[in-house]
């Protein structure tokens, strides 16, 4: 069970292999295929400042090993295995969305390489987050006991900055970056900046904090993330939902600026963009939570 | 996360750097909110003005380009910004060209360029943004 987790490396029975990459592109399929039927994406491959792609997916690469190392796997499983799985994952996505926009006649011979780079690299960002995600959710429940393992050694060594805390915002931040990514390349996004109003724009940062508590705290599956009961409830508030939304809105400004949204832009529009691409990534990171 | 066996994250005794975390955090949160809120209450609603500064014509293989930047120094947000440019010659014909922008943002720029089939320089160009829409 718990090698197809890793899709199957080092095992001897390449059927697992072949299975645990079928699950990988299947979600990477899943995950990628709304940002992959989205025209502001492909465009997106023409115009994107390459160094800000170069950078969006060298920041991919450890953010990868980093969710591979946290999802889904077995005791056994080190850091060089979390490498491979992210190195499988990263090159999974990128045929996938190769193919994917061959097939939507997106990729056609008239253009430049480096504008068929462009655009089948944008898609591989995504599409490899959802290629882990996609794997660990398929495989089933059969070894979600790594988790303990690992938090338990983190903990072991308290004194340090508790490992699960980290993990708790990395895990926003994954989120967030998932679903931001989704919506940032959407004209919308400045669009619903350019009509919203100061109040509506503070409304939205409360409802986003909100959002994120209430998906956490009330609505959580059972056992997930209870709250002790001789905890005051501002507790999760503050060492969790503010800082998640802190990252959450850390993650939109980075995404906005990856795709070129604050350029020339003032200050109070820039702010406006990234509350409203928090709202998105807000959920996202709460989702991630719960999910993840 | 684990959904059975563990101790969920919360009842876990907090480091103090989550307190610190947390804490930084809410200040942000709030700076955000009262940057957000001063502005709403102490911003008038003006409506779109814009400046445009041109540079000189230069010869491309589709004729000759005058590249400009337009700001609108309002702080309401323009959409489809139309400008126009026009290049009057000395026995009074004129060429014109325009472009649109999806958006001028308040207090932001944008960049864009005119193209004329005739080599502008020497002629009287007026270049003026000659509509908007609001988002």
């Amino acid at each position: 069970m718990g090698t197809a987790a890793n899709f199957g490396q080092g095992t001897d029975d390449p059927r697992q292999f072949i299975v645990g990459l079928a699950r990988g592109a299947a979600g990477a399929l899943l995950f990628g295929v709304p940002m992959l039927m989205t025209m502001e994406l492909w465009q997106m491959g023409f115009y994107i400042d390459r160094s800000r792609l170069l950078l969006l997916l060298l920041v991919n690469i450890p953010l990868l090993i980093l969710l591979a190392r946290r999802i889904g796997f077995e005791k056994t499983t080190g850091w060089l295995q979390a490498v491979r799985d992210a190195v499988t994952a990263y090159a999974l996505a990128i045929f996938i969305s190769a193919a994917v926009l061959l097939l939507f006649a997106d990729l056609r011979l008239e253009l430049s390489l480096s504008a068929v780079v462009g655009k089948v690299a944008i898609q591989a960002v995504p599409a490899s987050i959802g290629a882990l995600l996609g794997r660990a959710q398929l495989q089933g429940g059969g070894d979600s006991g790594s988790d303990d393992e690992e938090d338990e050694g983190g903990e072991a060594d308290s004194g340090t900055l508790s490992s699960s805390y980290s993990h708790e915002l990395f895990l926003m931040a994954v989120g967030a970056l998932f679903l931001n990514l989704n919506v940032a390349p959407t004209e919308e996004i400045i669009l619903i900046a350019y009509k919203m109003s100061g109040f509506h724009a503070l409304a939205c940062v409360v409802v986003s904090i909100l959002i994120m508590h209430g998906f956490v705290y009330a609505v959580a599956f059972k056992g997930s993330h209870e709250l002790p009961p001789d905890t005051p409830w501002w507790h999760a508030l503050i060492r969790f939902t503010l800082p998640g939304y802190v990252v959450a809105m850390v993650i939109s400004l980075y995404v906005l600026w990856t795709f070129g949204r604050l350029d020339d832009t003032a200050m109070m529009q820039v702010l406006m963009a990234t509350i409203v691409l928090s709202f998105p990534g807000a959920i996202g990171a709460a989702a991630a939570r719960l999910i993840l | 996360m684990s959904k059975t066996s563990k101790p969920s994250i919360e009842s876990q005794e907090p480091h103090w750097i989550e307190w610190a975390t947390g804490v930084v955090s809410g200040l942000l949160v709030l700076g955000l909110i009262g940057w957000v809120g001063y502005d709403a209450v102490t911003k008038e609603q003006a409506p779109p003005d814009f400046r445009i500064e041109a540079t000189p014509a230069e010869p491309t293989s589709a004729g000759y380009r005058i590249r400009f930047d337009i700001t609108n120094t309002s702080t309401t947000t323009a959409a489809a910004v139309n400008v126009r440019g026009e290049a009057r010659k000395a026995d009074g014909t004129v060429e014109g060209a325009e472009t649109t922008f999806d958006y001028v943002p308040a207090g932001s720029s944008a960049s864009g360029a005119l193209i004329f089939s005739q080599d502008p320089t020497g002629l009287v160009v007026k270049i003026r943004a000659a509509g908007y829409t609001e988002p």
